[in-house]
């Protein structure tokens, strides 16, 4: 068994892990990654990139169901799935094929397989080619997550999918229930949906998207139903079994006969198998327990990403790896802020959000002013023909303290990433006032949400 | 063919360097002898500056913002023809330097401590810095230029005027300072290149209950955080202060005279007074002011100074009258006190005072003061010895009046009392005219009648 010395071995190449791993390199640490997929871990290949592809699918289908509104008439058109999902392969491919390269041009060496703590300080690997050893100052733990399911129901990737077998699997059903109304479900419910599925959103609290704020829920919910997505929130999926036309879901009372169920329920941390338990780094709640310079409770052994805890974000993963990387070397990097991560849905309409919903934001009598814009009345917006949803802000009245933003509308997630600098900046509402936006811009919105916040939007 | 040089005026005695506020004229405007080119910051005022020629303002030398010592070229005038290439070429590169036409206004010997242009403008970018963005009024006063330091911070800044003028804070910092009335002056950020964030203005809000804390019995050790030490530049009016108080306590030997007025009579006569329709307010210190300047008169070895080997003797008391600022003190002058009678005084202190917060004094308002007044009795002050102004001999300190336990023929009774003291210049009068002089303005406060005869 050959043993292989390093500055820093990082076990796992989603987006934590690679981007650690290069900001390591760029710290002239020599580094090596241990990746039993192929790099970009989920996000790249099965997560965030393919479903974008997937839904920017979708959403080219409702485009041309809608040339009509434009003047275009199509002497109908055809779609076929499973090209959609070999497109999504491809665009994956390409990303992942990034990664390999980015590792070359930092001269970080990838070793394929199985990454375990041995020691402190030693991490084995089982590959296809035998097993390594790999020695080195710090270790980097980026394993991940993997679907959840409910209790009794087990994902076959067949009739009942995951995540992960919705982006492969090119046979497009009929009808399909997704249970869990959080931003995997409704992004695939759109995709199902626009490429003609019976599409049945099911969720346990009392509304869709539920981590996001209220108005949001409601905007979102008022667009699926529209669209002929089925939503019924509030509740409990008593069984998922075969038969019917595939599956047959126990709603306690209802019952709903499918072709496939996609689970979505969430996603658990990935902390077995990788020796955290031999070498004492502590777990809590599911997740690994870390400093805020990512050290777990072993030193030398870190842990960044979605098995470091929520937010289950690939850009909280990144922000967490450039931390790890630049604690190991030596220099005192400013912690993430977990209050000012924004999360995106991409299903369509977009959502985007930061800092605190309009309900937290009042919880313990704060002063809140709330300012709302809709794409209705941005020019920008009806040109593009594309003009549900609105901008949301949640301010401190006193001092203008921009508390938290909502977004839902056309690209909604690029549009976030203002107030996120906003806030990162400590600005307050004034601040977004006194910068003067393009016209026309979706941005627009933004700004005019932010004077209504203050009592003074001109365009409403 | 007329060039007239116009050069940094000597507005006060003190003054050594002036800044320009604002040029009132621009070039190639016409001027008039007389126009009002400027205003200028000296040490002690606001005060507009004249055009002593006519002509065309052709160049302006000195920008507003920037300081120039006195007798410094900061301005051309001249006729559109004339050729003033020369005289411009020879000005010093941003008009700080001594000017050419130092001959008119013999400078100085000493080394001038004129501050470097750079700082001046540094100080006044400080100004726009602090209210640009924020409406709260509160955070939108003026305040001098600052520089925090901590031992954690390399002090490479320090000193360096052109750091000095702001304080790096975000917007939401600033807003949260200005609501809980955090100065950002003393707090040390932690943001990016020692930004100062909401959590730096939240510690050191939450520093003083901390502190409350620790003064519960606790064995804990007080967490002692906060700033070591900042650097606050001088203002013109304090930076004058220190330069000119070593001037008068170091060489003048002060000595100390204290006498304590019976005010019981003052007190009712002024409220008399004050209860008259239609007349002005009178103020105590205006009885003092006026006790002072009779005392003066029939006591003019106070009211003297020492010009090198002789003693002038003032026949006509200008009392200078401190009014406290933010950041300093100033003294304008009350002239002929002894010719005006208590209800004038009164009138003109009291506009005094009010020009002088506001810094709208004119030049001859800030001179040629024989005798000075200071009143520290709104601050419940008992008593306290005041530092002469020279070149005047003597100083009066006034202490508030305060109810006290007195004893007369028939017991024991309460009255009001008041301190005074007097500083003098022992080269130019001795213990007993001090004492005399003070006998005096007890006896006329005493008998406070005399005052409106």
């Amino acid at each position: 068994m050959a043993t292989h010395t390093f500055d820093v071995v990082v076990i796992g190449t989603g987006p934590g892990g690679y981007v650690s791993a290069i900001r390591c390199a760029q710290l002239g640490l020599k580094v090596a990654t241990v990746e039993d997929d192929r790099p970009g871990g989920v996000c790249l290949n099965w997560g965030c990139i393919p479903t974008k592809a997937l839904l920017r699918n979708a959403e080219v289908v409702n485009l041309l169901g809608h040339a009509a509104d434009f003047g275009i008439k199509l002497g109908g058109f055809e779609v076929s799935y499973p090209e959609a999902v070999q497109r999504s392969r491809r665009v994956a491919d390409r990303m992942a094929k990034g990664v390999e390269f980015l590792f070359r041009k930092n001269k970080i060496t990838l070793f394929p397989g199985r990454g375990t703590l041995k020691a402190r300080n030693v991490v084995e690997v089982t590959g296809a080619g035998g097993t390594e050893s790999l020695e080195a100052r710090a270790v980097i733990l980026g394993t991940g997550s993997e679907p959840k399911s409910l209790p009794g129901v087990t994902i076959d990737e067949k009739v009942v999918i995951s995540s992960n077998g919705a982006v492969r699997n090119e046979r497009h059903p009929e009808s399909i229930a997704v249970i869990g109304a959080g931003a995997v479900g409704v992004e695939f419910a759109d995709v199902f949906a626009s490429y003609g599925a019976q599409v049945t959103i099911l969720e346990a609290l009392p509304r869709v998207v539920p981590v996001e704020d209220e108005e949001i829920s409601k905007e979102l919910a008022r667009t699926f139903t529209r669209r002929g997505i089925t939503i019924k929130t509030g509740v409990k999926v008593v069984s998922v079994k075969p038969g019917g036309a595939g599956v047959v879901v126990d709603l306690g009372g209802e019952k709903l006969e499918v072709e496939r169920v996609l689970m979505a329920v969430g996603r658990g941390a990935k902390v077995a198998g990788v020796g955290l338990e031999a070498q004492g780094v502590q777990i809590e709640r599911g997740f690994v327990k870390v400093s805020p310079t990512m050290e777990t409770s072993v030193k030398g052994i870190y842990a960044i990403g979605d098995m470091a805890g929520p937010p289950l974000l690939a850009h909280k993963a990144m922000a967490e790896g450039v931390v790890a990387a630049e604690a190991i070397a030596g220099k005192s990097p400013r912690p993430v802020d977990y209050g000012n991560v924004p999360s995106c849905t991409y299903c369509r309409p977009q959502i985007a959000s930061i800092g605190l919903t309009e309900a937290r934001a009042r919880e313990g009598g704060r002063d809140v002013a709330v300012g709302r814009f809709p794409f209705t009345a941005s020019g920008k917006a009806v040109a593009l023909g594309e003009t549900e949803g609105f901008v949301k802000v949640v301010a401190d009245k006193p001092t203008g303290e921009i508390l938290g933003v909502h977004i839902i509308g056309p690209e909604a997630t690029e549009m976030i990433h203002e107030f996120a600098v906003g806030r990162t900046l400590e600005a307050t509402l004034e601040e977004i006032i006194h910068t003067i936006h393009a016209h026309p811009t979706l941005s627009e919105a933004a700004l005019e949400a932010t004077l209504a916040a203050l009592g003074q939007a001109i365009h409403i | 063919m007329a060039v007239t040089k116009v050069v940094m005026p000597k507005l006060s005695d003190a003054m050594e360097t002036g800044k320009i506020i604002k040029w009132l004229k621009k070039e190639g405007d016409r001027i008039n002898g007389g126009d009002i080119l400027a205003e200028v910051e000296t040490d002690k005022a606001d005060v507009e500056m004249e055009a002593f020629g006519a002509g065309v303002l052709r160049k302006i030398l000195v920008p507003a913002g920037e300081a120039a010592p006195i007798g410094a070229l900061i301005g051309v005038i001249a006729e559109p023809g004339d050729d003033i290439a020369a005289l411009v070429a020879s000005a010093p590169a941003g008009g700080a330097g001594a000017g050419s036409a130092a001959q008119k206004t013999p400078l100085r010997a000493e080394p001038a401590p004129a501050p470097p242009a750079g700082a001046a403008s540094a100080a006044q970018q400080a100004r726009p810095a602090s209210s640009a963005t924020s409406p709260a009024p509160a955070s939108a006063a003026p305040r001098p230029a600052v520089i925090v330091s901590a031992p954690a911070v390399a002090p490479a800044g320090l000193g360096q005027g052109n750091q000095a003028g702001r304080v790096k804070a975000s917007p939401l910092a600033k807003k949260i300072a200005a609501q809980t009335g955090v100065d950002l002056r003393l707090i040390q950020g932690s943001g990016p290149g020692g930004r100062i964030i909401r959590r730096d203005v939240e510690a050191a809000g939450s520093g003083a209950r901390v502190g409350a804390a620790a003064a519960m019995p606790a064995v804990a050790p007080v967490a002692v955080f906060g700033v070591e030490f900042e650097d606050v530049p001088l203002t013109q009016v304090r930076a004058a202060i220190a330069r000119r108080m070593p001037l008068s306590k170091g060489p003048i030997p002060h000595f100390y005279v204290s006498s304590e007025v019976a005010m019981d009579r003052a007190w009712e006569l002024r409220d008399q007074l004050n209860a008259l329709e239609g007349r002005p307010k009178i103020s105590l210190n205006d009885f003092v002011i006026r006790a002072s300047a009779l005392a003066l008169l029939k006591h003019p070895g106070v009211n003297a100074s020492l010009q090198g080997d002789a003693i002038r003797i003032h026949h006509r008391a200008h009392i200078g009258v401190a009014v406290a600022l933010d950041d300093g003190l100033i003294t304008p002058v009350l002239r002929d006190c002894h010719a005006k009678p208590l209800a004038q005084i009164a009138v003109e202190a009291r506009d005094l005072a009010e020009r002088a917060r506001h810094r709208k004094l004119r030049a001859q308002e800030l001179s040629g003061a024989t005798f000075s007044i200071s009143n520290l009795g709104m601050f419940d002050v008992a008593e306290f010895s005041a530092i002469i102004n020279p070149p005047e001999g003597a100083i009066l300190a006034v202490g508030s009046v305060r109810r006290m336990p007195v004893v007369d023929d028939t017991g024991l009774g309460v009255g009001r009392r008041m301190m005074l003291t007097v500083s003098c210049d022992h080269r130019v009068m001795d213990g007993a005219m001090g004492a005399r002089f003070l006998q005096d303005v007890k006896r006329l406060l005493e008998e406070p009648l005399r005052l409106l005869v």
